[in-house]
């Protein structure tokens, strides 16, 4: 090409040839430039290049590398064109050329035609993700036949038995009345059985005795507040932000409340799920499904980001990574940066589920966070407009007291006079509305969400409509019409979650429950029943449970009394060594497992054994104690915590406040849960620093004067009785004649106050039979 | 969340954080975690240092006064910044350009440039290895000693001393593993945040130590219970609890919990003669300068620090600066009066522990860090006010000890001392540098949670290489 033509040719902006071939002019780029990492084996970001299936697939990235007909919405043509300077290709050796990138350009807007040839490889094919257990639908299943019917109380008990027997081994036996009574009070509610249920229960001894006690502990308020924790602690429930301030998440507590409300009316599993994530947009809003609306709001906020766009993610990332491991099961938080590296996960499943919570927004002002009124659209409004007013007035007020500071002119006295009057009357006529603490879609509108490339909040990529997983829905949703200016994403999400035919919200959550009782869950891997999680041994059961609990309306409470019922759950927890050879973690369930009380269960069996426990419900929530040495670690030791108010402290523990910067140190060291995502599963582990704090610290020894005080009320002067009753309270039994006679022995050196110390750090305490 | 298999695992190193461990792990493939007694043979590395000190200059210490000199500055002094970087953070004033009031000079065989507000430090530059192009993503305190900390802005990873506890297991049975001792002005900010365990299991995270009087919480039995009374009632307890074990089959939990209270009783005597420092002599003390108004609290720190990797403890995390902004290295209003007042207070000291090291031979096993969150602009914060706002486009920190070439400054930033510009290193390639002279290789040392092998490093992380001896 001469010189003139060649300035021709770039005048015109013509190529010089016909349109790119891809044998001639595209392929042997690829082979030369870009298999060397992207073909056949070598697929450098989960990309490959050698197959068009490959490369309109796109890498890891989840985003097309080649959209065929738009080389400008090609991610191949940004990189290697250079426009992102983050990521250049070929990052080794010389740039394409220019007429190379154009080449490959006018290839793709022409269609990006790719023949067959002998050089590209067809991408493999991978076993369809589907088929993974937990993808699958649940099967209909009949409780299968076992050699010992006897031992079937229950369909639970025939599922466990079958797999026992196939093995050759036993189940347990029955743990004793007086054993089952103490799991069951502390499994149920948190607390340990009073003396008096003691006797009432072991005098009656008969089954219906037995179902009875059931109903019983069902039906007390004690239930709910020992639930509650759990579901807490999956929806990473604490009551300030984190960060430089932690700031306290205003009204937060109303949240809680609403949880241990909701599991004591033993609200559906199904409709709990539809309030939380949207009881705003539900056609039957009342103010406690608003206030559900709180779970979206609960995650730690940083309000002095490093970016605020960045931030914006982070926030609508910690609601679609709870929301898909709290009732999913799945870890799609994985998928924020790429398509996830171990699941059939894809970044555009993450950003679909960014699309169905993008229209939440969070009420503040600068960077303090407001609360907001709860009621009807009108009563809202009428509050909004009654705070303008009051604001104003309240501004004129000041106005005219600068004005007549020092100069008691009666006109502008008058004025001052006029304006408290008014705003005194507007406070009366419209009260204020109660306040909770949620997010909110105020504008009506959405702008699109964008896959973001690499989760980078400055690299947008194609566009994502609101979805479901693809590998468990269909992927669209049936979003309803907005309600006001809410878009009713979220509702439709909702309902697809609850829905009877959603393959996971009901394994997963019958998978919780099971766990709490039986110490481990069917899967032990609550939070995660994707390929990585672990694979239940029982299976069927799970898919029996989960269409027993759907059939029986989604109550958590039938589902509680059909687990307590089994044999299975009234096996014994002795160790078996035979058995333990055979399955030394226990997944066949050849007993129950032994598994230390959480810190609210210790917490709360203390004061119930000094006879303390505060049974008031609900509300703000009190600060436990904390030493003053524990104080010193936060940058505000003055400001960081409350004085300690004795009888507020003896409130239950689901009532202490959650500070994400300083866990209150008794509830830390004993394995407190983490609260800035969503936690499945407490761990259970023994170290010296939580002897030190149970032998040593404030609240065992404070609780064993009042309980020796209370010994010596209850049981009078005689030692032998006080250490009787001291052992029915704290252990549900009679001290056997060694015991006693070593507590007694004890006691001609020390007071009634120390053993009790040295009770409350017993083994036998913080575990049941 | 938890993992089975892994987690049962776990559950009994865990149980027993202060006893040598088997190597349980290894077998799964899944991380490594060894018997002290043979390091080299665990370790993806042979270990350098067993040890690692973690001196945090908490507020974010300013590069231009400390150990990055900037003659230029001279010359620009008091003309306003014209380049194209972000200066500051949250909206703060930007004043003009703004020269060290601390004088530089070469020190030691190396040369080493350090600034005035360090005479004792600068004694062994030939053993400091200073990096003067860190950077970091955030100019706020909270993320950034996050980062610095864990690896992420975000709240809730596991820090670093948390990694190398659950890496190299515990090598003492009387200590927590990881200690962290705070300035008594506060702690930083996001408090326990820095130290936390994360998803890990609360073993592995740091325990605060005071270093004077009772060194942990709850360490000291109730007030009115006598030694005696506590002894009898501890015997009571391991009778009952003995009894109860017999009759539930020996029982491995029930066992590791009766364990735990034999370990506390032992803690309660080991932690407090920890910070006993009557036992050490006049002429330490005084090196530490304890006998100083200025230097006695860090002093005491630090000396308590030798004595604590005397007895095991494998990372140890000194702050100095606590609450916030003056009373840390936070210089907003006066970065001079507060720079020379934080490194008064600390230089010393250090100093102190870099002798004492040497003395006792732990030098060659224990690895030093020294810096803050970020750095700090060479601007000043508003006109004719000696403040320097946040720069978290480049900043200067130091290591030193086992397996660490001293006596080079590695990295440069910009003539004027803002941005790194010249082999920029990001914390988590500085996280890489540790763990690497720890032994370990970072992209190896993970822990599954939440669907993810999770890192300390995330997916980023690079070994500086020059960093090695």
């Amino acid at each position: 090409m001469g010189r003139a033509a060649f300035a021709m040719w770039l005048a015109a902006g013509l190529a010089p040839a016909a349109a790119p071939d891809f044998a001639r002019d595209i392929e042997p780029v690829f082979k030369a430039r870009c298999h060397g990492c992207h073909a056949g084996r070598a697929h450098m970001g989960e990309f490959r290049l050698d197959s068009r299936e490959a490369a309109l697939r796109g890498g890891g990235s989840g985003v097309p590398a080649i959209v065929p007909g738009r080389s400008a919405e090609s991610l191949l043509v940004r990189y290697i064109a250079g426009a992102d300077k983050k990521m250049v290709m070929p990052p080794a050796g010389p740039r394409l050329t220019e007429a190379e990138v154009r080449a490959i350009r006018e290839w793709i807007d022409g269609g990006a035609v790719w023949p067959a040839t002998g050089a590209s490889v067809a991408v493999e094919t991978k076993p369809d993700p589907r088929n993974h257990w937990a993808f699958r639908p649940r099967v209909t299943v009949e409780p299968p036949r076992v050699k010992n019917t006897a031992w079937v109380r229950n369909p639970i008990d025939a599922f466990v038995l079958a797999k026992l027997e196939e093995k050759g081994m036993t189940p347990a036996p029955g743990a004793p009345p007086a054993h089952l009574l103490r799991r069951m009070t502390l499994d149920l509610n948190g607390l340990p059985p009073t003396p008096a249920e003691q006797t009432a229960f072991l005098a009656d001894g008969s089954e219906e005795g037995y179902q009875k006690l059931i109903r019983d502990l069902l039906a007390r308020p004690a239930y709910g507040e020992r639930w509650a924790r759990h579901w807490l602690d999956v929806v990473r429930y604490a009551e300030t932000n984190g960060y430089e301030r932690d700031a306290i998440k205003p009204s937060v507590w109303r949240y809680r409340d609403y949880v241990i409300e909701a599991l004591n009316k033993d609200t559906p599993f199904d409709r709990f799920v539809l309030e939380q994530i949207a009881g705003d947009e539900l056609p039957d809003a009342t103010p406690a499904t608003v206030v559900a609306t709180g779970y979206n709001r609960l995650g730690p906020w940083d309000d002095e980001p490093a970016d605020f766009l960045t931030d914006r993610f982070d926030q609508l990332d910690d609601i679609v990574s709870t929301t898909a491991q709290a009732f999913l099961g799945l870890t799609l938080g994985c998928a924020r940066c790429h398509n996830h590296k171990f699941e059939p996960l894809l970044a555009k499943d993450y950003y679909a589920m960014v699309a169905v919570f993008n229209g939440l927004e969070r009420t503040q002002r600068g960077r303090t966070e407001l609360d907001v009124p709860i009621g009807a659209r009108e009563e809202v409004a009428r509050e909004l407009e009654r705070d303008r007013v009051v604001l104003r007035a309240e501004q004129e007020l000041n106005e005219v007291r600068q004005l007549y500071r020092g100069l008691p002119v009666m006109p502008l006295l008058d004025r001052a006079a006029a304006l408290q009057q008014r705003i005194m009357t507007v406070r009366q006529e419209r009260p204020a509305l109660p306040r909770g603490y949620f997010l909110r879609e105020t504008k009506g509108s959405h702008a699109a969400t964008h896959i973001l490339i690499r989760g980078n909040a400055l690299n947008p990529g194609p566009a994502v409509e609101p979805a479901a997983p693809l590998v468990i829905s269909s992927g669209a949703l049936d979003i309803p019409a907005p309600v006001g200016a809410s878009s009713g994403r979220r509702l439709a999400f909702a309902r697809w979650l609850a829905s009877a035919g959603n393959p996971l919200t009901a394994r997963v959550i019958v998978n919780r429950v099971w766990m709490h009782h039986f110490g481990e869950g069917l899967v032990r891997t609550p939070n995660d029943f994707g390929v990585m999680g672990e694979r239940p041994v029982h299976p069927e059961l799970l898919d029996w449970l989960a269409n027993w609990f759907v059939d029986n309306g989604w109550s958590l409470k039938k589902l509680h009394a059909l687990v307590l019922q089994s044999n299975a759950w009234r096996m014994s927890k002795q160790p078996r060594a035979d058995m333990a050879a055979l399955d030394p973690e226990n997944r066949l369930l050849w007993r129950q497992n032994p598994r230390r009380l959480e810190v609210e269960a210790i917490r709360d069996s203390v004061l119930a054994a000094s006879g303390r426990l505060s049974r008031a419900m609900y509300g703000p929530s009190f600060y436990p104690f904390v030493p003053a040495a524990a104080l010193e670690g936060s940058s505000d030791p003055d400001k960081i915590w409350k004085p300690y108010d004795d009888e507020a402290a003896t409130r239950r523990t689901i009532y202490a406040f959650i500070k994400r910067s300083m866990i209150v140190p008794l509830l830390e060291v004993l394995d407190f849960c983490d609260t800035s995502r969503s936690s499945a599963k407490r761990l259970n582990t023994s170290v010296a620093t939580q002897a030190l704090a149970l032998f040593n610290g404030d609240l065992v020894n404070r609780e064993a004067g009042h309980m020796a005080a209370r010994l010596e009320r209850e049981a009078g002067p005689d030692r032998a009785a006080q250490v009787d009753l001291a052992w029915r309270i704290a252990l549900a039994r009679a001290p056997s004649a060694e015991e006693r006679g070593a507590m007694l022995r004890f006691l001609e050196g020390n007071s009634l106050k120390e053993l009790c110390r040295v009770i409350f750090n017993l083994n036998e305490f913080v575990y049941t039979d | 969340m938890a993992h089975t298999r892994r987690e049962l695992l776990w559950n009994m190193g865990a149980r027993f954080p202060m006893l040598p461990l088997v190597d349980l792990l290894s077998r799964d493939g899944f991380f490594t975690r060894r018997l002290d007694a043979a390091p080299a043979a665990r370790t993806h590395f042979p270990a350098k240092a067993k040890h690692c000190v973690f001196l945090f200059m908490n507020g974010a210490p300013s590069q231009v006064d400390t150990f990055d000199p900037k003659p230029v500055l001279d010359r620009f002094h008091g003309t306003p910044y014209k380049g194209d970087l972000a200066v500051g953070s949250n909206g703060r004033p930007v004043g003009y350009l703004m020269k060290s009031p601390f004088e530089f000079k070469r020190h030691g065989q190396s040369g080493l440039e350090i600034s005035s507000l360090f005479p004792h430090t600068a004694k062994f530059a030939d053993d400091l290895c200073v990096i003067r192009s860190l950077y970091t993503d955030t100019a706020a305190h909270a993320s950034g000693c996050l980062q610095m900390n864990t690896g992420s802005v975000l709240i809730g990873k596991p820090s670093l001393g948390s990694w190398l506890s659950y890496g190299l297991g515990s090598a003492n049975e009387s200590l927590p593993s990881y200690v962290v001792m705070i300035d008594p002005r506060g702690g930083p900010i996001g408090s326990a945040s820095n130290w936390t365990a994360g998803f890990m299991p609360a073993a592995f995270q740091g325990t605060l130590f005071r270093p004077a009087g009772a060194p942990l919480l709850d360490l000291k039995p109730p007030e009115g219970v006598s030694g005696a009374q506590q002894r009898q009632s501890l015997d009571l307890l391991d009778t009952l609890n003995r009894g109860h074990l017999a009759s539930h089959g020996g029982e491995g939990e029930l066992q590791a919990r009766i364990q735990s209270y034999e370990l506390a009783y032992r803690m309660q005597t080991a932690a407090a003669d920890a910070v006993d420092l009557e036992k050490e002599d006049a002429k330490t003390r005084a090196m530490y300068g304890l006998d100083n108004k200025l230097t006695a609290d860090f002093g005491r720190k630090c000396l308590v620090t030798r004595r604590l990797l005397e007895r095991g403890v494998r990372y140890i995390q000194l702050y100095s600066g606590g609450g916030h902004i003056e009373d840390t290295w936070d210089g907003h209003n006066d970065c001079i009066t507060n720079h020379r007042t934080h490194a008064g207070e600390t230089d010393q000291p250090i100093a102190a522990l870099m002798a004492d090291l040497k003395r006792t031979g732990l030098w060659d096993e224990t690895l030093l860090v020294w810096g803050g969150e970020f750095g700090r602009t060479p601007t000043s914060e508003g006109v004719n006010k000696p403040g320097r706002d946040h720069d978290w486009h480049g900043f200067s920190m130091w290591l030193a000890g086992a397996g660490v070439r001293g006596g080079q400054a590695i990295g440069a930033t910009d003539e004027l001392g803002f941005r790194a510009v010249e082999e920029p290193w990001h914390v988590s390639d500085l996280h890489a540098t540790i763990l690497r002279l720890m032994g370990l290789d970072h992209t190896r040392l993970t822990y599954f949670y939440s669907g993810l092998n999770q890192r300390l490093t995330g997916v980023r992380g690079n070994v500086i290489e020059k960093v090695l001896a």
